[in-house]
C-alpha cells in the first residue's frame, strides 16, 4: 500500500535503515525496484492524479500503477522532470505548473572556499583507526551584524589530520629517499572547507530537452544554473575567514583556496517545486501538497524555498514526515 | 558522490590532505579491475614503457615493492581510459611526448632508450620545474585546477602515488595500514602506528 504512495522513492541510506524496515514490519508494503517513473496520470474530470506510468528497468515493459494519493520523492531534479513530462491540455507546460515555477529556482550549496594550514608540534602523536568525525563551524556571517558585501552566509566543515603519502605530489623529490619519507606521517594540518547558501533565482532552471532522451526514452533535462554575485562573494569570504581563524590558532603555511566548482557538485539540489502561500508564485503549499492537484505531494528537495547553508537531508525527512501526517489526517477526514 | 569525490581528489590540491575511506575503496576497486583487464586501452606500448619507467623512478623497489611491481602503469592506463576527460587525457599524453622530445634534445634518443642516469636527469629537471612554478601561483587558485595541477609531471607523480599507495602492497607493506583497523585511538604515540 505504502509503495503505491511512494512511486518514485529516493532511496537514501537513512530510509534503508529506518523508515523502510518500519514500513516492512507493517506487512503492508510492496517494494518494487527497477521501476522508472515516466509520468503522472491525471484525471481531468476529478482534477486528481490517479497513478503513474512506469517503465520496467529490466524488461522495458510499460506499466501503470494506480493510487488514491501520490507522493513524488525522486529528488529535486527528477520529481520536477516527471511533472514536466506529464503535461496535459490543462497543464500544457507541466503538471501542477499553473504558476510557471515548476523547474525554476534551482539551488545547490556553493562549496569550496576555505584554507589549510600546518599546526606545528605533536609530531610524536597520531590517531589510530578511521576517524569518524570532523568539526563544524555554524554560520557566523549576517547573524548579528549585517555584512556589507553579501546577504546570508556559510558554514565550515573541517578536520585536523596528519598529512600522509598524498603530500608527495606537492613535495620536490622522487626515488628511494622520497619513498622512505612518505612511509612516515607528515605534519599535522587543519582544513576549513566552506558550504554557502545559494539564493533562489528564477533564471536558474531546468527544462525538458526536446532533442535528447535517456536510456528509457524519457526526455533528458537541460539544466541552466550558475553561481551569481552573492554566491561568489560568499566563496571569496570563506577564504578570508578560514585563513583568519587558522592564523589566530597559530597555524603556519596557511594556504587559502577557492575552487571553481559548478553548481551540482555539492549534490544538494533543491527548489524546483517551491512551497508558498500564493498558488500564482509557488507549486506546493505548506504541506508539500500541490496547489493545482490536491492528491499530489512532493517530499524531496524540490519543495525548498531557500537553501540555508546546512546539509538539507534532515530537513527533507522532517518535512516528509510532516506531509505524511497531514495526508493521513486528510484521508481520515475524507478530504483526500 | 564517491566517483566525483575521487575525481576531485585526483586533481585536488591541499584541500584534501588525506584520502577518505570512500575514495580509498574506490581506488581499491580500480586495482581489482586490473586483474580482469590486463590489456592496455589508452597507452600504446611505447607510452606504457615510459609510464612504467617514470613511475618506478618515482617509487622504486627497495625493501618493499616499487611502482612497477604493483602495476601502477596499468592503474594509470585505466584512469586515463575510464576516468579522465579528453582534455586531461590529451594533456597527459602530450606531456609524455614532451619527455621524449627533451630526451632526444639532450641525449639524441628516446627516454626509454636512455641509461638510468640519463633518465634520472630528465625526471630531475621535470621535478625541479614543477617546484619552480608551484610557489606562489597555487595559493590563490581561482580555477578548477591550480597551475601546477595542469603540469604533466604533477599528474604523473600524483597518479603514481595514488596507484601505489592504494595497491595492496602499498598500503599493507609500505604503510602498515589496515582496511579494518585493529583498534581506534584519538591520540596515540607514533610508535604504536606501525604495530
Amino acid at each position: 500500500m505504502l509503495a503505491r504512495l511512494h512511486y518514485a522513492l529516493l532511496l537514501q541510506q537513512r530510509s534503508l535503515n529506518s523508515t523502510l524496515p518500519a514500513a516492512q514490519a507493517t506487512g503492508k508494503i510492496t517494494i518494487r525496484p527497477h521501476s522508472i517513473v515516466h509520468s503522472v496520470i491525471f484525471d481531468r474530470s476529478t482534477r486528481k492524479a490517479t497513478g503513474v506510468r512506469v517503465i520496467d528497468g529490466q524488461t522495458r515493459e510499460a506499466l501503470e500503477f494506480r493510487g488514491r494519493i501520490l507522493f513524488l520523492c525522486a529528488s529535486a531534479l527528477e520529481s520536477a522532470r516527471i511533472l514536466l513530462n506529464s503535461s496535459t491540455t490543462e497543464f500544457s507546460n507541466g503538471l501542477a505548473n499553473s504558476s510557471g515555477e515548476l523547474g525554476r529556482n534551482l539551488m545547490d550549496h556553493c562549496m569550496g572556499g576555505g584554507a589549510t594550514g600546518l599546526i606545528p608540534g605533536n609530531e610524536d602523536k597520531i590517531t589510530l583507526g578511521h576517524r569518524p568525525n570532523g568539526i563544524y563551524v555554524p554560520r557566523f556571517r549576517n547573524v548579528k551584524e549585517k555584512h556589507p558585501g553579501f546577504v546570508r552566509g556559510y558554514g565550515f566543515q573541517g578536520d585536523g589530520v596528519r598529512q600522509n603519502w598524498q603530500r608527495g605530489a606537492w613535495m620536490t623529490g622522487f626515488g628511494a629517499d622520497f619513498k622512505h619519507t612518505l612511509s612516515r606521517p607528515g605534519p599535522w594540518m587543519f582544513t576549513f572547507y566552506g558550504f554557502g547558501e545559494c539564493l533562489p533565482n528564477h533564471e536558474n532552471y531546468i527544462e525538458l530537452d526536446t532533442q535528447r532522451v535517456d536510456a528509457w526514452g524519457v526526455p533528458a533535462l537541460k539544466i541552466h544554473c550558475a553561481w551569481r554575485e552573492n554566491e561568489r562573494a560568499l566563496l571569496k569570504d570563506m577564504t578570508l575567514t578560514a585563513s583568519e581563524m587558522l592564523s589566530a590558532a597559530g597555524a603556519k603555511q596557511i594556504e587559502p583556496f577557492l575552487e571553481d566548482n559548478a553548481p551540482g557538485l555539492t549534490i544538494h539540489e533543491m527548489g524546483t517545486a517551491r512551497m508558498g502561500r500564493d498558488p500564482k508564485t509557488s507549486v506546493l503549499n505548506a504541506h508539500n501538497q500541490a496547489h493545482d492537484v490536491k492528491n499530489l505531494f512532493i517530499t524531496d528537495g524540490a519543495c525548498m524555498t531557500s537553501s540555508a547553508c546546512v546539509n538539507p537531508s534532515l530537513t527533507y525527512m522532517a518535512l516528509t514526515a510532516r506531509a505524511c501526517d497531514f495526508a493521513v489526517d486528510q484521508m481520515k477526514r475524507g478530504e483526500l | 558522490m564517491q566517483r566525483r569525490e575521487a575525481l576531485r581528489l585526483l586533481a585536488a590540491a591541499a584541500a584534501l590532505p588525506v584520502l577518505s575511506r570512500d575514495a580509498f575503496s574506490l581506488f581499491r576497486e580500480v586495482h581489482e579491475q586490473l586483474a580482469a583487464a590486463p590489456a592496455l586501452k589508452t597507452l600504446n606500448p611505447h607510452q606504457n614503457a615510459m609510464v612504467t619507467a617514470i613511475s618506478e623512478l618515482i617509487i622504486p623497489q627497495t625493501d618493499t615493492p616499487g611502482a612497477k611491481a604493483v602495476r601502477v602503469n596499468e592503474f594509470i592506463d585505466l584512469i586515463l581510459t575510464e576516468w579522465y576527460d579528453d582534455d586531461e587525457r590529451q594533456r597527459f599524453l602530450a606531456g609524455l611526448a614532451d619527455v621524449d622530445v627533451r630526451s632526444r634534445d639532450v641525449f639524441g634518443k628516446d627516454f626509454v632508450d636512455g641509461s638510468e642516469k640519463q633518465q634520472l636527469q630528465i625526471v630531475s629537471s621535470l621535478d625541479e620545474e614543477l617546484a619552480g612554478i608551484r610557489q606562489p601561483l597555487d595559493l590563490h587558485r581561482e580555477g578548477r585546477f591550480a597551475p601546477t595541477e595542469k603540469q604533466f609531471f604533477y599528474m604523473m607523480k600524483r597518479l603514481t602515488l595514488v596507484g601505489y599507495y592504494t595497491s595492496q602492497a602499498g598500503f599493507e607493506q609500505e604503510r602498515h595500514e589496515h582496511i579494518i583497523p585493529p583498534r581506534h585511538a584519538g591520540c596515540a604515540s607514533i610508535e604504536e602506528e606501525a604495530t
